[in-house]
């Protein structure tokens, strides 16, 4: 078996090498073809580490970005599938890379975002110490049929982790879910009602509104968003859990960040968060659960909360056009309609580029553009100066936006990613991109190219 | 003139973008100076709404809450629903609204679920789903035009007799990845299993929809034309790419 292993590490690392040395990344195919040569390497290059894993929909880079943060300020080295590479290929090539040719990591510590489906076979190979789920919503149902297919895979992952300590969303009913019939021990985290909008109404279009245990259509004591929040079902009695962390107060929500309380296992603390909007607050509050029951302190949680910078995509700022520009990656409606109500808040004129593709990890189907809020930009009026639409879906979005009621001399499709630079570049006003996944891996190295910033798997 | 439209089950079924189907009615209403109302029925809601409406829309739903749909469809609604499609009342069913029109669903297994059967059709769950962009022609009483949509279903769907298909598939599954058809028509019901949603891109399908129910209502309707520059790029763009495959 170790000649097998000694093998497909060297493999890995051979052809990781090679793909960076032509420029292509090569964050998972090393790992693919290992995995052929040692189908059990992930599990045997886990061994003795204490790995973190983050999945769910939304929020999982970002999550993982500052629990890695936490590591680095501890002074603790740490693994990291940073160039979001999530699926079992990916985590391989990751942990293989810093792995000696015995297969024995040369850390001690990961922090591994795993996609939702790769869950139900990754979790059992990297026996994490903690899992932290997000949330879940509706997202790529061309490819996980519906969102309590999701919630299964993950469910079926955690049977091969009872060990681990599950950091569970509290406001998402499906999440909240899985601490029912698992043995794991559980820590919830989420928003409390005195941090909510009073006047918050669950959506029509909500991806839960009907009890996961007995499908009664359930009660909100609040919304945060989506369909975040103090829900409870009438019937059956299932209902949002008490936040061991919980977020009590909203001090401040700016463009750049947030001001936020929180009561962390009972003690009250003060938190910068580093990134704006408020699913960054939930990425917040998940984070320092999941560092905490990884053996940080909660200061040092605060503290990596307060100073990390994310990238890729994630609310990401270049010095682009006269004001600057920001990329916002947007996947699915739940995540999408974060991004055009934090547009909503911003003040002043700006220009925007929406940048729509159907490649396999983007979905090939695009309906969800329907379900989005599109029609919040609607509402900005003449602020809204320009919105130029992009991707191998441009002519669909174009007639989103047009049947959301935007006028058509604002509307502009700029197919081509170099011209659309220029564009932009040549705006006087504030720039906000939104991407999705594989827009944003071809459109940002444009960016870096023209504004600064490192290669893709450098973060 | 004016258009009543039930969006029925907006609560559960409103799978990917299905409320754009409403959008688009709604808008090439308005963008002609008729008059457009839409209300929702959702579960629990007044069938009175059912009686009152010349357009019924019924979009695709996830299996989870089909239960609690088939439950309240049987407290009333199907009866309501059937008396309105015999009554000439225009309906668009989508998918999972589609297949509920017609006389049963039968899982791979073979449990068997009665439908409301107004459709003299019936549909078998497979084991693997058809999942796709897909291209179709429609039936010259629907419009004779293409239509590109998204199929995502692992039900297949077989008309019986009295039950004309949409239209004939020209990329992709359609009802049941066997026959070549598409979706369904009878009376003045479209069925279909396009998704994506089926009219921002297929205006031409819209307006026949839309005509449909105004003859109806106040004997012929013309209807003006629309500058339908965008909606034909969208449509044009997929049905080139997928007629290239």
């Amino acid at each position: 078996m170790s000649i097998r292993v000694t093998g497909a590490v060297a493999l890995c690392k051979l052809l990781q090498a090679a793909a960076r040395l032509l420029h292509r990344g090569g964050t998972a195919s090393p790992g693919r073809v290992a995995l052929k040569l040692c189908p059990e390497l992930p599990g045997v290059l886990a061994r003795g580490m204490e790995i973190l894993v983050i999945t769910g929909t939304n929020g999982k880079t970002t999550s993982a970005h500052i629990a890695e943060q936490a590591f680095q300020n501890a002074g603790l080295d740490c693994v990291a599938n940073r160039s979001g590479a999530n699926l079992l290929s990916g985590i391989t090539t990751e942990l293989a890379h810093n792995a000696t040719l015995l297969g024995r990591c040369r850390k001690k510590y990961a922090v591994i975002e795993c996609d939702e489906a790769a869950a139900r076979t990754a979790l059992g190979y990297l026996r994490p110490k903690v899992v932290l789920v997000t949330n879940l919503f509706r997202d790529q149902l061309d490819r996980y049929g519906e969102v309590t297919h999701t919630l299964e895979n993950i469910r079926e992952g955690l049977k091969k982790a009872p060990e681990a300590v599950l950091c569970l969303n509290a406001d998402c009913s499906l999440t909240s879910s899985l601490a029912g019939d698992l043995p794991n021990r559980t820590v919830f985290y989420g928003v409390d009602r005195s941090a909510a909008d009073p006047d918050a109404r669950p959506p029509l279009l909500s991806d839960a509104s009907r009890c996961i245990r007995c499908k009664a259509e359930y009660h909100y004591d609040y919304v945060t968003y989506g369909h975040l929040g103090g829900f409870r079902c009438p019937h059956c009695g299932y209902a949002r859990r008490e936040a061991e962390v919980a977020v009590t107060k909203i001090d401040a929500l700016d463009m750049d960040s947030s001001e936020v309380e929180m009561r962390i296992y009972g003690a009250a603390r003060k938190l910068h968060v580093n990134l704006p909007a408020m699913y960054n607050i939930y990425n917040a509050a998940g984070a320092v659960a999941a560092i905490t029951q990884m053996g940080l302190s909660a200061a040092q949680a605060a503290e990596a909360i307060g100073t990390f910078h994310c990238g890729f995509g994630r609310m990401e700022r270049f010095a682009l056009g006269a004001a600057g520009a920001r990329v916002m990656l947007v996947k699915n409606p739940a995540g999408c309609d974060q991004v055009l109500e934090f547009l909503a808040a911003v003040s002043g004129p700006l220009e925007l580029a929406v940048l729509l593709n159907d490649h396999d990890a983007d979905g090939t189907d695009i309906s969800w553009i329907w379900d989005a809020d599109f029609e919040r930009l609607t509402a900005l009026g003449t602020r809204l100066r320009r919105v130029y639409v992009s991707g191998t879906r441009a002519a669909d979005l174009y007639l989103r936006l047009k049947y959301a009621g935007l006028p058509q001399d604002t509307l502009c499709i700029e197919r081509d990613y170099a011209a659309l630079t220029e564009r932009l570049a040549a705006a006087e006003v504030p720039v906000f991109v939104m991407p999705t996944y594989t827009a944003l891996m071809e459109f940002r190295p444009l960016l870096v190219h023209r504004c600064g910033g490192g290669e893709f798997w450098e973060g | 003139m004016e258009l009543n439209i039930c969006h029925l089950y907006p609560d559960v079924l409103n799978l990917y973008g299905d409320r754009g189907n409403i959008l688009c009615l709604r808008r090439r209403l308005e963008w002609r100076g008729i008059g457009v109302s839409v209300t929702e029925l959702p579960i629990g809601g007044e069938t009175a709404t059912l009686t009152g409406a010349d357009l019924i829309f019924i979009g695709g739903g996830q299996d989870f809450e089909q239960e609690a749909l088939l439950d309240d469809l049987h407290r009333g609604r199907d009866a309501a629903l059937r008396a309105a499609i015999e009554d000439g009342v225009t309906v668009l069913a989508i998918c999972g609204g589609y297949q509920m029109l017609g006389n049963y669903y039968e899982t791979h297994d073979g449990v068997r679920c009665d439908f409301i059967g107004a459709l003299n059709l019936h549909t078998v769950g497979g084991k693997d789903r058809m999942i796709g962009n897909y291209l179709f022609r429609c039936g010259a009483e629907s419009g004779g035009g293409t239509v590109v949509g998204f199929e995502n279903h692992s039900g297949r769907t077989y008309l019986g007799t009295g039950v004309q298909p949409l239209g004939t598939v020209l990329r992709g599954f359609g009802n049941n990845g066997e026959d070549g058809t598409e979706g369904a028509r009878f009376r003045n019901v479209f069925g279909t299993y396009s998704h994506g949603p089926l009219l921002p891109k297929n205006p031409v399908l819209c307006d026949v929809i839309l005509q449909t129910a105004l003859a109806r209502k106040y004997g012929a309707a013309e209807l003006s034309p629309l500058d339908d520059a965008a909606e034909a790029e969208a449509h044009d763009e997929m049905a080139a790419r997928l007629l290239a495959k």
